[in-house]
């Protein structure tokens, strides 16, 4: 019995070989398709278009995929993702108040990776605290957790329209060039530094991950195996709010990316282990984005955006689930 | 265990109030009692799940809140009723987390032969790769049980085990804790709403009423007419079967 056992996790490593090929593959045709070799001058130029591009999006995915998962796990439901729930609308929120609030002539607008950086903090901040408080009060009820998420998504939307249209039109201007990060125009400068946060997220909540395993059985069950489990849950939080604030600084609001990714994993790998589940989503996450924008550059010739493909996508693949879960 | 003085409030309402008793160590106590007298808010408070507004819990000599959780796991385990799982999870996976608080997720030798006892204990080798979700009721708490068991502790807290299971699965469930007790020397301590199957698979009852302990004392002291009479204000008649008194109540 215990040959089944090692054949389902050795099919898995396998599955995740396959996709990180892919990535791979999809990776080296963006970088390579219909380029200029023969004039050094055109391929440099071609080169440092498509790196901080191609980076980005493999960012991006892996923030992404990873939060989904991990956000999941936490609330124990799988239709619900951090986006769904407003957290990349806080983001843009808080981007625009502190645009709003220094304008376009401080240094923040000079230096984005100090603008990112102190919406960085002020996210976690207020994110822990709408969240945190949201969950406890819910008791992790996923129905109201959803249901306030939507309305919350709104609320920030709207707050931050209205800041937009009482702007300053010039203000506007520099603040449209960094908050509506898409895939076709990347906050490239903010690379290194959302590399390094990810980096040190990883490392700081190393701990926390691996007991995400536990985490699933459910809160009665975690802290019966002696899991400490308000303090992970909230450091886990903060994890998966850094996360989507990294990705939405760099190519902007993706709504329901998070949920392909991470329930698209869970399908392919049936299994509990999250460091499986994370990979796969991450890696599934960056093989949609980089052969999606490939397809957006060179057949629709960027006339449709590649998150369009995805929020349309995402959507019905939501319905989809929805329906499912209720046939249960 | 020692608990003394246990309190806990629900907007300013006592749910449990001033509970003191002593676990015979060794033994299987039920704790009985109407909806509402606070017996799963009790056991919740002497595992640690609900924090408790006030009194004290004395584990092993020591206050529970001055345990280690970690340590705690390895000697007390509790199994409640609110076990949904979303992930895909096998049996043998479900019960290989009982060794989590001695090994984390790398499973040692020792650890795998631990769950391999576990899973024969409780019959469930040709359920061994199935997963959770595609199992009925019965068997899936035999899963658990399973778990509960690899967890390898001392003391195993039961939150009605029997809920929502058929007289069968329910039967065998008071069996298995019975041997939990005898062949695996724990004690066992379990939120039961039968009457019957309290009287003749303990040997201690516990019986709430209104947040506080109306009785508590071995099966024929707390299975009485008058006792049950009050506590539940309906009508009983007691009989003897098999040496142990049953219950009729109408």
């Amino acid at each position: 019995m215990k040959n089944v056992k090692s054949r389902t996790k050795k099919s898995n490593i396998q599955k995740l070989i396959i996709l990180a090929v892919l990535v791979v593959i999809s990776a080296v045709v963006y970088m390579t398709f219909s380029i200029n070799f023969t004039n050094p001058k055109f391929f440099a130029f071609s080169m440092k278009i498509r790196t901080p591009k191609l980076l980005a999006m493999l960012i991006a995915a892996f923030a992404i995929g990873g939060a989904s998962i991990v956000f999941q796990s936490i609330i124990n439901n799988t239709i619900v993702t951090p986006c769904l729930l407003g957290m990349n609308a806080l983001y843009t929120l808080i981007h625009t108040l502190t645009f709003f609030a220094f304008g376009s002539g401080s240094i923040l607008a000079a230096n984005s990776n100090l603008a990112f950086f102190l919406d960085l903090i002020i996210m976690i901040f207020t994110a822990g605290f709408i969240y945190g408080y949201l969950f406890r009060q819910t008791n992790y009820n996923v129905l109201y957790v959803l249901l306030i998420g939507t309305v919350l998504s709104s609320f920030f939307g709207s707050i931050q329209s209205t800041m937009v249209r009482v702007m300053d039109p010039n203000e506007y201007e520099v603040l449209l060039v960094s908050l509506v990060a898409s895939f076709d125009n990347i906050n490239s400068e903010i690379l290194l530094f959302g590399v390094i946060i990810l980096a040190l997220l990883i490392f700081i909540l190393r701990r926390d991950l691996a007991l995400l395993d536990v985490i699933t059985l459910g809160k009665d069950q975690a802290i019966n195996l002696g899991v400490d489990y308000d303090r992970c849950i909230r450091r886990l939080l903060i994890g998966v709010t850094v996360c989507i604030a990294v990705a939405t600084a760099m190519v902007g609001p993706i709504s329901f990316l998070g949920l392909i990714l991470a329930n698209l994993s869970r399908q392919l790998l049936r299994t509990y282990r999250h460091t499986h589940l994370i990979l796969g989503s991450a890696l599934i996450g960056m093989m949609v984005l980089v052969a999606g924008q490939c397809v957006v550059e060179h057949v629709f010739s960027y006339t449709i955006p590649v998150s369009v493909f995805i929020t349309i996508g995402g959507g019905v693949y939501f319905l989809y689930l929805l329906v499912r879960q209720k046939n249960r | 265990m020692n608990v003394q003085n246990l309190m806990k409030k629900y907007d300013g309402k006592a749910v449990v109030d001033s509970v003191s008793f002593e676990i015979p160590k060794g033994n299987v106590i039920s704790l009985i009692g109407p909806n509402g007298a606070g017996k799963s808010t009790v056991m919740g408070m002497i595992s640690r799940l609900i924090a408790k507004d006030a009194g004290t819990v004395r584990f092993e000599e020591k206050d529970l809140s001055r345990w280690k959780s970690r340590d705690l796991s390895k000697r007390l385990a509790i199994l409640t009723q609110h076990n949904n799982v979303q992930m895909k999870l096998t049996v043998r996976e479900l019960v290989a987390f009982g060794r989590f608080p001695y090994s984390g997720s790398r499973l040692t030798r020792e650890d795998q032969a631990i769950i391999d006892q576990a899973i024969a204990y409780m019959e469930l080798n040709e359920f061994e790769e199935r997963f959770i979700d595609e199992l009925s009721g019965g068997q899936r708490q035999r899963a658990y049980i399973a778990m509960v068991i690899a967890q390898d502790t001392d003391y195993v807290l039961l939150d009605e085990p029997t809920n929502n299971l058929d007289i069968y699965y329910a039967t065998n469930m008071m069996k298995t804790v019975r041997r939990l007790c005898d062949e695996l020397g724990k004690t066992v301590i379990l939120v039961l709403h039968e009457i019957n199957y309290a009287a003749f698979y303990s040997d201690y009852i516990c019986a709430f009423r209104d947040g506080k302990i109306a009785k508590f004392g071995t099966v024929e002291e707390v299975i009485t007419k008058e006792t049950l009479s009050a506590i539940y204000r309906v009508d009983f008649e007691i009989m003897n079967i098999g040496g142990k008194p049953l219950t009729i109540y109408y």
